[in-house]
């Protein structure tokens, strides 16, 4: 039997396709996020089941996860990002203790229990100084991709000190540190360690290993360097981080099913 | 056996249920009315996105409520000279009331008008216009109220705290004294413990602290009884007070009760909303004392029929939330129910009002006692000892603690509450901040909420 998770992210929309059966993962889509949500989910969905040569009516239960989870109507159930991502890293890696998660908009800490529940969790997502947005704004800035970002931080010997708890003002901290010569390098360090600082201070000290990070942002090169720098603790990236949230809305699916 | 679930309505259906009330023989209290009118007659339009518990005593409870305003000014026509009690959580207010022909009232209250008038009558950009920005508290829109004189009347003498309070607080008083409103200040210092060897005292709720501060408070409130006698004519004594505090304690009484019924149901017979409002009544009783305890006795009433017939508001197995701080936006505390919660207990910023004022020591010394035992003088940890208790006695599975955007007393004490039930009871916890109208921060609370909300179910699940 078919489930299907959709994580609805703010930056973009991902698909997975898990056969309880096999338990495995029979398909995945990711998609930009767009202003006509629904459409853009539905779409993806439907381009997903048929690279994986499946039909709609294969698919016995869909649960919709991410900020977007409302627009998906065609799921049976939505989830919160919270349940996904526990359920999607615990999945692949049931030795976790505690998860990283930084997505477009927000970021998380999530504390589970030995049997995959999630025991407690903290959010931020009131603040893009701890998010994949200072990033792009960074890349933005900086004028590379953001793919290249991370890859560049790798090269700095001293990242650059970036002070501003707000992403606004440390936009024009960034502006002054080009102006006065820092390299890109060091920029794109000094921002990664900005966001790891902030995480460290939302996890209060009270990391349990192992450590696992996921979401988009755990695909920067760097980011996990500079996450363990902060936390002191040894920081894993799950496999095919920006698909934990639909795998994990998938096995939900699969649960619920039971 | 399921409890019958009992679900709130619009104000729309509430027009219907009112329709039919009055045909059923509804009396209406002289502020009665159908909840629309509010709308019509004074700009409330949130209240077209709250959803109302469908009972009579809700009713009267709401348009208490929401006729603050025409009463005062009642009053005034009437010959009461009216107190504004500022930064009060629950002192002055029972001095004022012993006092004929006095009415205290809590200004500090307009902070919901930019809630209920969904920012219509523009309250905060005039405060800003006034010096007061968008970095303080919600209350500042307090001081446009002033300024403007459309909300409530003008008081004829005003008191506030000053010392152990809110830094917003304080700076917006200071600023409406300087726009040309007098004040009689009086201090309320910070709540320490005492130093080994120091004499100490009791204080309500179990605290203990420094007797030096006692001392200071009671004669802070023997100075604040001198000016309200005064104003009223008359001579202050310990038997006018006395008096002020028997029916303090009669509001409390009926308050703790009310709570006791509500959250320890195991299906809680009234909404979180309506137990909000009714909790605020402990701190001034909407401006009047004798109708507060008619609204309390039809809840409590209300409360305990539905009790006996397995009525509930939410369904059989939500999750019991403690819910920490009032919300800037009342539909958030909708929101907790329809998200599946339910409210199993509550600090909403001033339990030491919650509490029996002492009758068995003179009644100045019991108010300094309780004034001192305000949440918001002392540390957190304070707070946050207490907040575990009862949450614990309520079986909790969740906690929210709301903050208060701009709030200096918002700032850390969160943290620290969280961080205190973490550890001594082991329950997820989020801390939410909440705009005066928070329609569009709706996904990111839902966001927590929800999933606060199904952590703590997946905690029933026996472990594998």
């Amino acid at each position: 039997m078919i489930f299907a998770g959709i994580d609805a992210g703010s930056r973009s929309i991902k698909v997975v396709l898990y056969d309880a059966a096999t338990r495995k993962v029979v398909g995945r889509g990711i998609a930009e996020q767009g202003v006509d949500q629904a459409r853009l989910a539905e779409a993806l969905f439907d381009q997903t089941l048929e690279a994986s040569g499946l039909g709609r009516s294969q698919v016995a239960r869909t649960v919709a996860t991410g900020y977007g989870r409302g627009s998906v109507r065609f799921a049976q159930s939505t989830v919160t990002e919270i349940t996904c991502h526990a359920r999607g890293v615990w999945q692949t890696s049931p030795n976790a203790r505690t998860i990283i998660e930084i997505g477009g908009q927000d970021s998380k800490v999530i504390w589970i229990e030995p049997d995959g529940r999630v025991r407690d969790f903290a959010m931020n997502d009131r603040c893009a100084a701890g998010t994949g947005r200072f990033l792009e704004m960074v890349a933005a800035r900086l004028g590379v991709d953001l793919c290249k970002l991370g890859e560049m931080s790798r090269a700095s010997a001293r990242p650059a000190v970036i002070s501003s708890t707000c992403v606004v003002f440390a936009e024009t901290e960034i502006i002054g540190l080009l102006a006065s010569g820092a390299a890109v390098a060091d920029i794109a360090a000094g921002v990664q360690k900005a966001i790891a600082s902030r995480v460290s201070t939302m996890a209060m000290r009270a990391v349990v290993p192992p450590v696992y990070f996921t979401g988009g942002v755990a695909l920067q090169a760097g980011m996990c360097r500079a996450l363990q720098h902060a936390l002191g603790a040894e920081v894993r990236v799950v496999p095919d981080p920006q698909f934990t949230g639909a795998l994990g809305a998938a096995l939900v699916a699969a649960d619920q099913a039971d | 056996m399921k409890h019958c679930l009992l679900k709130p309505l619009s104000l729309d259906a509430w027009d219907d249920r009112y329709r039919e009330l009055v045909q059923s023989g509804l009396i209406d209290p002289f502020y009665g009315g159908p909840l629309s009118r509010h709308v019509t007659a004074s700009g409330d339009h949130r209240l077209e996105r709250l959803r109302f518990d469908s009972s009579p005593a809700a009713l009267r409870l709401w348009n208490f409520l929401l006729t603050e305003n025409e009463r005062l000014r009642q009053a005034r026509a009437a010959g009461d000279r009216l107190v504004g009690a500022m930064k009060d959580l629950g002192t002055v207010p029972v001095m004022a009331f012993a006092l004929k022909g006095l009415r205290a009232f809590y200004p500090d209250g307009t902070w919901w008008t930019p809630c209920l008038m969904e920012e219509t009558d523009c309250l905060l950009p005039k405060a800003e216009a006034l010096g007061i920005d968008a970095s303080f508290c919600p209350v500042r829109a307090m001081l446009a109220a002033f300024q403007d004189g459309g909300h409530f009347p003008r008081p004829d003498f005003l008191i506030c705290s000053a010392g152990a309070v809110c830094d917003d607080f304080s700076a917006i008083a200071q600023r409406l004294e300087k726009l040309g409103f007098p004040v009689l200040w009086w201090e309320i210092p910070r709540r320490r413990a005492p130093e080994p060897g120091e004499t100490h005292s009791v204080l309500p709720g179990g605290m203990v602290t420094a007797r030096e501060l006692v001392d200071c408070v009671r004669e802070e409130l023997a100075r604040v009884g001198k000016a309200l006698a005064e104003l009223a004519g008359q001579v202050p004594s310990d038997a006018i007070w006395k008096e002020g505090v028997q029916a303090a304690n009669h509001v409390r009484g009926l308050l703790a009760e009310l709570r006791r019924t509500v959250y320890r149901a195991p299906v809680p017979p009234l909404p979180a909303i309506e137990m909000l409002i009714a909790e605020m009544l402990a701190i001034h009783y909407c401006s009047d004392r004798e109708e507060t305890v008619a609204v309390l006795t039809d809840l409590l009433d209300e409360a305990r029929r539905r009790l006996g017939t397995r009525v509930g508001v939410v369904a059989d197995d939500a999750v019991r939330v403690f819910w920490v701080n009032p919300v800037a936006d009342l539909r958030a505390m909708n929101l907790l129910e329809e998200w599946g919660g339910c409210l199993c207990g509550s600090d909403f910023m001033f339990t030491h009002a919650m509490d029996f004022i002492p009758e068995n020591m003179p009644p100045l010394e019991a108010l300094a006692r309780m004034a001192l035992a305000d949440p918001m003088v002392g540390p957190a940890a304070d707070r946050a000892a207490r907040v575990v208790r009862e949450a614990r006695a309520a079986k909790a599975e969740a906690v929210v603690v709301a903050r208060i955007p701009g709030a200096s007393h918002s700032a850390t004490e969160g943290r620290v509450i969280l961080e205190a039930m973490r550890h001594a009871l082991g329950i997820p916890g989020v801390e939410v901040e909440i705009a005066p109208v928070c329609d569009a921060m709706q996904p990111t609370l839902a966001g927590r909420l929800q999933a606060l909300l199904e952590t703590a179910r997946a905690r029933r699940m026996k472990k594998p």
